[in-house]
C-alpha cells in the first residue's frame, strides 16, 4: 500500500478556525447527516450505522451499531447517552484534536446517535486535564443551542436533547465506562460488575451508551453518505472508515494521522508517514496501541494495524497510539514505568490489580536499579498470569499483558540487568 | 456539619444553581463543585469540603472519598505555579526526565515539593494526551509541549 | 424448577439466586471475603471465582446469576490457582499478626490461607503500612491488617444509614478509614467488628480480653427492645466476654444494636447480689422474715419487668392466685409506655421504642400497664429481670424480688436477688408475636436464685427447712 491519497474526513479541518459553526454548516455540510437521520426512523439510522461497519475507536473495537442496538426501545426511567472523552490512554491524543478542532463533529454525531437510541438527555465525560478543550467544547455547544441545534424541538424536529460538559478530575480508570458513569454520577470512578450493562442499568440507572469521541465523529458522515460508503473506506470487511493513529516517540514526524482503516501497516505507518525512526537509529520495539497493548519487535512490524491481525499476533490495536522505541531507550526502564503508571491509576477494589501491579512495580524497579535476581523474571511472569483474566475490569490485563510481553520478548535485556548489577544503558 | 457563614463566593454557587438543572441527581455536582471551588480557592482545605458537603447534603467523609480518589484536586496547599511533567512513555522517549531533573535542581526541590517561597510546585505526572508534541508538561490548567531545556527556560522567565 | 450442576452435584435453584448461594445448598462451600449475604455485591476479592463450562473466563460465584443447565467447577484446576493467587497476594501486604491479633481463631483470611493458599510467601519487598485512625470507643481499627474487602463500608451506607467508613486515595494506597479520626456516629459500630474478614476492625471492649477458642458460646435473645434480636453469649469460667448478633432473617437479620451487644456488661458491676435490707446486706433469715412482715395478709401492689419471660410472669399471677388474691397486677418497663399500641419502631433500623424485650408477651397472659395508680394497696411488691425501668415508686412498705443495681437498693425495703436473662432459661414474646426461647449461659452469680426458689423460700416459715445459708 502506497502513500496515495485516500480519503480523510478530519484532519484536513484540524486548524484553530475550523471549530465555528459557520465553517462547519460552510465546509463541512455541517449537520446534514442529522438532517437525514431526522427523516429516518431511530430503527433506520442504528441499521445505517451497523452497515457502515464501524467499530469503537475507544479501545474495544466493538461494532457500534450493534452496541447502540442493545438499548431497549422501551424504559420507565430516562436513557442517556455519553460520550467518552476521558483520552488517557498514554500514547493517544486524537480526541483531543477532534474536540478542539471540529467540535460539532461530535455534537451532531451525538444527536444523531440519541435520536437513534431515544435518549433525551446526554453528557460529554471530558478528563479535566482537557480544561482548553472543555473551554471550547462549551463554546460549540452555546453556539449549537444557539442556532437550536441543541435544546427543544430541535430545528423543528419535535426531539429534544441536553447536552451536558462534565470534567474529570485525573483518574485514567475513568476511561473504563462503568467507571466513568460512576464518576458522572458524584463518586470515585470505580467500575462495576456487569452485568448489569451500561445498555440496561448506566447513568443514574437508565440505559446508557457510551461511544469515544472519534466513534461518534464518525457518524455525522455515515449519515450523509450512507452506510455502505463508510464500510468501502476501510480495507477490511469487518472496519469501516477511515481512522486516526497517533504516532510518537522515537520518529521523525511524530503526529496524527489519518488513514483507511486496516489500510495500513505497522511498518509503513513509521518509515513512510513517519518518516522513520529518530536520528536514523535501530528501531527497537513498538507499541501499537497505547501502553495496554503487548510490545511488539522490530521483526513484528509487518502487521496490519487492524483490531484483528494484532490480536492474531498476541497484541491489539487499543486507542492506535503508536510509540516507537529506537535502541537508545533502555525497554527495562521503559516498563518499569509502564508498571509504575498501571499501578498509579488502579482503583484498589480488586485483589490481584491492587496488590499485583504494584507488586510488579517493585520488582521491575529493582531489576532497573540493578538489585534482579535471577527468579524475578520468572515472578513477573506468574505475577502477570495471576492477574490475567481474574480482574474485575480490563486494567489488570492492560498492566500484566505488556510487563509480561516485555520480559518474554526482551529476556536478554533484563538478564543484562540482572547479571550485570546495574541497567547497561 | 451545618455552616452558618459560607466561605465560598456567590459566583460558586451560582455556577453550581446553573448545573443543578442538568442532572437527576444533585450529589452528581460533585466532581464540578470541587473544580469550581479549587479554581477559587487555590486548593481545597477541610473547611471548603465540609461546605461543599452541606451544599450537597451529603456526609463530609463522602466529600473526603472522592476527592482523595482524583489527582487534579489538591488537599494540601499548592504554590503559585504548579508544575506537573508528563513523565509517561512518549514525553520519556523524548527526554521528559532532563527536564524534571533540570527544575528539581534549579529550584532545590524533588517531585512532589513545593518551594519554600509559595511560588513552584513540582509533580511528575501520566500522560497529558500531546503525545505527538512531546515533551509536555501542564501548569495551571495550561499546556506547553514541544519542550526542551531552553523552551523551558524560557518559560520559567516569562513568569513573574 | 430450573437446575443447575455444581462440582457434579445437581440443585435447584429460583431465579435471581447468585451461583454462590445455589452452591452452599448443595453442600459446596466456595470462599469469599467481600460477599456478604446482608450487604451488596461487588465481586471484588475475586476469591469466589468458579470455573463454568462455556465461559471462558473464570466467573465470580457472587455476582454471577444462577443458569438453567451451568454447569459450574468450584474445584477445577484454574479455580484452585486463582485461589491460591488471591491468597498470596492479599497476604503480601498482610503483617504477620496472629500471635497478638484478637480474631486469630476465628479469622476468614487465616482460614482460607490454610484451607486454599500455598503455606510459603514469595514476597520480598517493603510492606505498605499505615498510621491508624481512632474511631471511637466501640471500634479499634488497625489497617495494615484490612484486606479492602469494603464489607465496612457498604455496612456503614447499607444497613447503618450513614456513610462515615469511606475510602480515601486509590490504588495500592488506598486507606478504609473514618474522616479525620471522628468517632463513629452509628449506634451500630458493633457489626464492623462482625464483618470484618480479618483482625483489622475490632471491638475495644474485646481487646486483648480472650482467646477465642476458649469461649463457650450459649443462643440466647437480646433483652434490649421488644425486637428480641437473636444473640450469642460467649463466656468463659462463668464471665461473659462478648455477645455477638445470630441470623435470623425475620428478626435481626445478621446485626446488633451496640445497646443490646454491651448491655451484659451493666450486669457486670454495682449489683446486688445478696439479700438486702434497707440498703445493706443482711442474712436471708433476716431478709426472708422482713418479707413476710411486709407481704402477708396484705392489699398488694405488684409491679411486674416486661424484662420477665413468660415463664416467670406465669408462677407470678399462680402464686398471687393462690397467696395474695385481690393483689393489683401491673407490669412496667419503659417510662411513658404503659401498652403495647405505645410501641414502635424507633430508629428506622432496629430498635424499638419498647425498652423491654417481653411487652407483648406479658400483654398476651392479660397484664396491663401500670398507670400510677394503686395507692390504695398496702405494700409493694416489684419482680424484675433488670432491664425494667420504673418511674416513681409509690411510697409503701416493699420487696423486690429479681435483679437491681446498688443506686436502685434504697429504694426497696427489701431486696432478694434473683436471675438476669443470661442466667436462666426462658421465653419472651417479640413485637411480631414470635415466642422466642433462650438458654442460661452462666450460672448465677452470687448468691441469686430463681424466681420458682425464691417463692418456695418465701413460703416456708424457718430458713432452716430449706437448708438455706444463713
Amino acid at each position: 500500500m502506497s502513500s496515495e491519497k485516500s480519503t480523510t474526513l478530519f484532519i484536513e479541518h484540524f486548524q484553530p478556525e475550523c471549530r465555528f459553526l459557520h465553517y462547519y454548516l460552510k465546509e463541512m455540510e455541517g449537520y446534514q447527516g442529522l438532517k437525514k437521520a431526522f427523516g429516518m426512523s431511530p430503527s433506520e439510522v442504528i441499521e445505517e450505522v451497523k452497515s457502515s461497519q464501524l467499530r469503537g475507536r475507544g479501545g474495544a473495537g466493538f461494532p457500534t451499531g450493534m452496541k447502540w442496538g442493545f438499548i431497549p426501545k422501551q424504559s420507565s426511567v430516562p436513557k442517556y447517552l455519553v460520550c467518552n472523552a476521558d483520552e488517557s490512554e498514554p500514547g493517544t491524543f486524537k480526541d483531543r484534536d477532534l474536540m478542539r478542532y471540529t467540535p460539532h463533529l461530535l455534537l451532531e454525531g451525538m444527536l444523531i446517535g440519541a435520536y437513534a437510541i431515544g435518549a433525551r438527555s446526554g453528557y460529554i465525560y471530558i478528563r479535566g486535564e482537557y480544561a482548553r478543550e472543555a473551554v471550547l467544547l462549551q463554546e460549540a455547544i452555546e453556539e449549537a443551542y444557539a442556532a437550536r441545534y441543541l435544546g427543544s424541538n430541535i430545528q423543528g424536529s419535535g426531539f429534544d436533547f441536553e447536552l451536558t460538559v462534565h470534567r474529570g478530575a485525573g483518574a485514567y480508570i475513568c476511561g473504563e465506562e462503568t467507571a466513568l458513569l460512576n464518576s458522572l454520577e458524584g463518586k470515585r470512578g470505580e467500575p462495576r460488575v456487569k452485568p448489569p450493562f451500561p445498555a440496561q442499568a448506566g447513568a443514574f440507572g437508565g440505559p446508557t451508551i457510551v461511544n469515544n469521541v472519534e466513534t461518534l465523529a464518525c457518524v455525522p458522515f455515515i449519515l450523509r453518505r450512507g452506510g455502505p460508503w463508510f464500510a468501502q473506506l476501510g480495507k477490511l470487511e469487518k472496519s469501516g472508515g477511515t481512522r486516526l493513529f497517533c504516532l510518537s516517540g522515537h520518529v521523525k514526524k511524530p503526529g496524527l494521522y489519518e488513514l483507511p482503516a486496516a489500510g495500513v501497516t505497522l511498518r509503513e505507518l513509521i518509515y513512510t508517514y513517519g518518516g522513520g525512526i529518530l536520528n536514523d537509529r535501530k528501531l527497537k520495539a513498538v507499541i501499537p496501541g497505547g501502553s495496554s497493548a503487548p510490545v511488539l519487535t522490530a521483526e513484528e512490524i509487518d502487521v496490519v494495524l487492524d483490531v484483528e491481525p494484532l490480536m492474531k499476533i498476541g497484541s491489539m490495536l487499543g486507542s492506535a497510539g503508536v510509540v516507537v522505541v529506537s535502541e537508545d531507550y533502555c525497554v527495562v526502564k521503559l516498563i518499569q514505568r509502564i508498571a509504575k503508571f498501571y499501578a498509579h491509576e488502579s482503583c484498589g477494589q480488586c485483589t490481584p490489580c491492587r496488590e499485583g501491579c504494584r507488586w510488579m512495580e517493585e520488582v521491575l524497579e529493582r531489576i532497573e536499579h540493578g538489585k534482579g535476581r535471577t527468579q524475578d523474571l520468572n515472578l513477573l511472569l506468574q505475577i502477570a498470569d495471576n492477574i490475567q483474566g481474574k480482574t474485575l475490569c480490563a486494567l489488570g490485563d492492560a498492566a500484566a499483558g505488556p510487563v509480561a510481553s516485555f520480559v518474554k520478548k526482551f529476556q536478554s535485556d533484563f538478564e543484562a540487568h540482572i547479571r550485570g548489577g546495574k541497567c547497561p544503558n | 456539619m451545618k455552616q452558618d457563614k459560607k466561605l465560598l463566593s456567590q459566583k460558586f454557587y451560582d455556577a453550581m444553581k446553573k448545573l443543578e438543572p442538568r442532572y437527576p441527581k444533585k450529589v452528581a455536582l460533585l466532581l464540578p463543585a470541587l473544580h469550581e471551588a479549587q479554581q477559587e480557592r487555590g486548593w481545597l482545605p477541610p473547611e471548603i469540603l465540609d461546605e461543599i458537603a452541606s451544599y450537597l447534603e451529603i456526609h463530609p467523609a463522602q466529600v473526603r472519598e472522592v476527592a482523595s480518589f482524583y489527582t487534579m484536586y489538591d488537599l494540601e496547599p499548592v504554590g503559585k505555579y504548579h508544575f506537573k511533567f508528563c513523565t509517561n512513555i512518549a514525553c520519556a522517549l523524548r527526554g521528559a526526565d532532563a527536564l524534571l531533573e533540570h527544575c528539581q535542581k534549579k529550584w532545590g526541590i524533588v517531585c512532589g515539593e513545593t518551594t519554600s517561597d509559595q511560588r513552584f510546585t513540582l509533580r511528575e505526572e501520566e500522560c497529558l494526551g500531546a503525545c505527538g508534541t512531546a515533551p509536555a508538561l501542564m501548569m495551571n490548567q495550561q499546556y506547553y509541549e514541544g519542550l526542551d531545556i531552553a523552551k523551558l527556560d524560557a518559560l520559567l522567565e516569562s513568569l513573574e | 424448577m430450573p437446575q443447575l450442576t455444581v462440582d457434579g452435584r445437581l440443585v435447584e435453584f429460583k431465579l435471581g439466586e447468585k451461583v454462590i448461594e445455589v452452591a452452599k445448598r448443595a453442600g459446596v462451600f466456595i470462599p469469599y471475603f467481600c460477599y456478604h449475604p446482608g450487604l451488596s455485591v461487588v465481586a471484588q476479592c475475586r476469591m469466589c471465582a468458579v470455573e463454568i463450562e462455556k465461559m471462558p473466563k473464570l466467573q465470580t460465584a457472587c455476582s454471577t446469576l444462577a443458569a438453567e443447565g451451568m454447569v459450574v467447577h468450584t474445584r477445577s484446576e484454574k479455580a484452585l490457582q486463582n485461589q491460591k493467587s488471591v491468597m498470596e497476594f492479599l497476604l503480601i501486604n498482610h503483617p504477620l499478626d496472629c500471635p497478638i491479633c484478637d480474631k486469630s481463631g476465628e479469622c476468614d483470611l487465616q482460614d482460607f490461607s490454610y484451607d486454599y493458599g500455598d503455606p510459603y510467601s514469595r514476597y520480598t519487598e517493603e510492606r505498605r503500612t499505615y498510621i491508624d485512625v481512632d474511631m471511637g470507643s466501640v471500634i479499634q481499627k488497625n489497617m495494615n491488617r484490612c484486606i479492602h474487602c469494603t464489607r465496612c463500608i457498604r455496612f456503614g451506607e447499607e444497613i447503618a444509614g450513614i456513610r462515615e467508613m469511606v475510602a480515601l486515595q486509590r490504588g495500592n494506597q488506598t486507606e478504609i478509614t473514618t474522616i479525620e479520626g471522628k468517632p463513629l456516629e452509628t449506634q451500630y459500630a458493633g457489626n464492623y467488628a462482625d464483618i470484618c474478614p480479618t483482625g483489622s476492625l475490632g471491638l475495644k471492649d474485646f481487646r486483648f480480653k480472650k482467646r477465642v477458642w476458649m469461649l463457650k458460646k450459649t443462643p440466647t435473645i437480646c433483652e434490649g427492645c421488644s425486637r428480641g434480636c437473636n444473640m450469642e453469649i460467649h463466656q468463659d469460667s462463668q464471665v461473659i466476654y462478648r455477645c455477638v448478633p445470630r441470623e435470623n432473617l425475620e428478626v435481626n437479620r445478621y446485626w446488633l444494636c451496640d445497646e443490646g451487644r454491651f448491655h451484659f456488661r451493666s450486669y457486670q458491676k454495682d449489683r446486688v447480689l445478696f439479700p438486702y435490707f434497707k440498703g445493706k446486706a443482711v442474712d436471708w433469715s433476716l431478709a426472708l422474715e422482713s418479707c413476710r412482715n411486709i407481704l402477708r395478709g396484705k392489699k398488694l401492689l405488684v409491679l411486674v419487668g416486661s424484662d420477665l419471660t413468660q415463664e416467670e410472669i406465669t408462677l407470678v399471677q399462680e402464686v398471687l392466685a393462690l397467696d395474695h388474691a385481690g393483689s393489683l397486677l401491673f407490669h412496667f418497663g419503659t417510662p411513658g409506655m404503659s401498652s403495647v399500641s405505645e410501641d414502635g419502631d424507633a430508629d428506622g433500623i432496629l430498635k424499638r421504642k419498647s425498652k423491654t424485650s417481653n411487652l407483648h408477651g406479658l400483654e398476651h397472659l392479660g397484664i396491663r400497664g401500670w398507670d400510677g395508680l394503686g395507692a390504695q394497696a398496702e405494700a409493694l411488691l416489684v419482680v424484675r429481670a433488670g432491664r425494667a425501668q420504673w418511674g416513681k415508686l409509690p411510697s409503701l412498705p416493699s420487696v423486690g424480688l429479681g435483679v437491681f443495681q446498688e443506686s436502685e437498693a434504697k429504694q426497696l425495703d427489701v431486696i432478694l436477688p434473683g436471675l438476669n436473662f443470661t442466667e436462666k432459661d426462658g421465653s419472651v414474646m417479640n413485637f411480631q408475636g414470635k415466642l422466642q426461647f433462650f438458654r442460661r449461659a452462666i450460672a448465677p452469680q452470687g448468691q441469686s436464685k430463681g424466681l420458682a426458689e425464691l417463692f418456695m423460700m418465701l413460703r416456708r416459715d424457718k430458713a432452716s427447712e430449706v437448708g438455706v445459708a444463713s
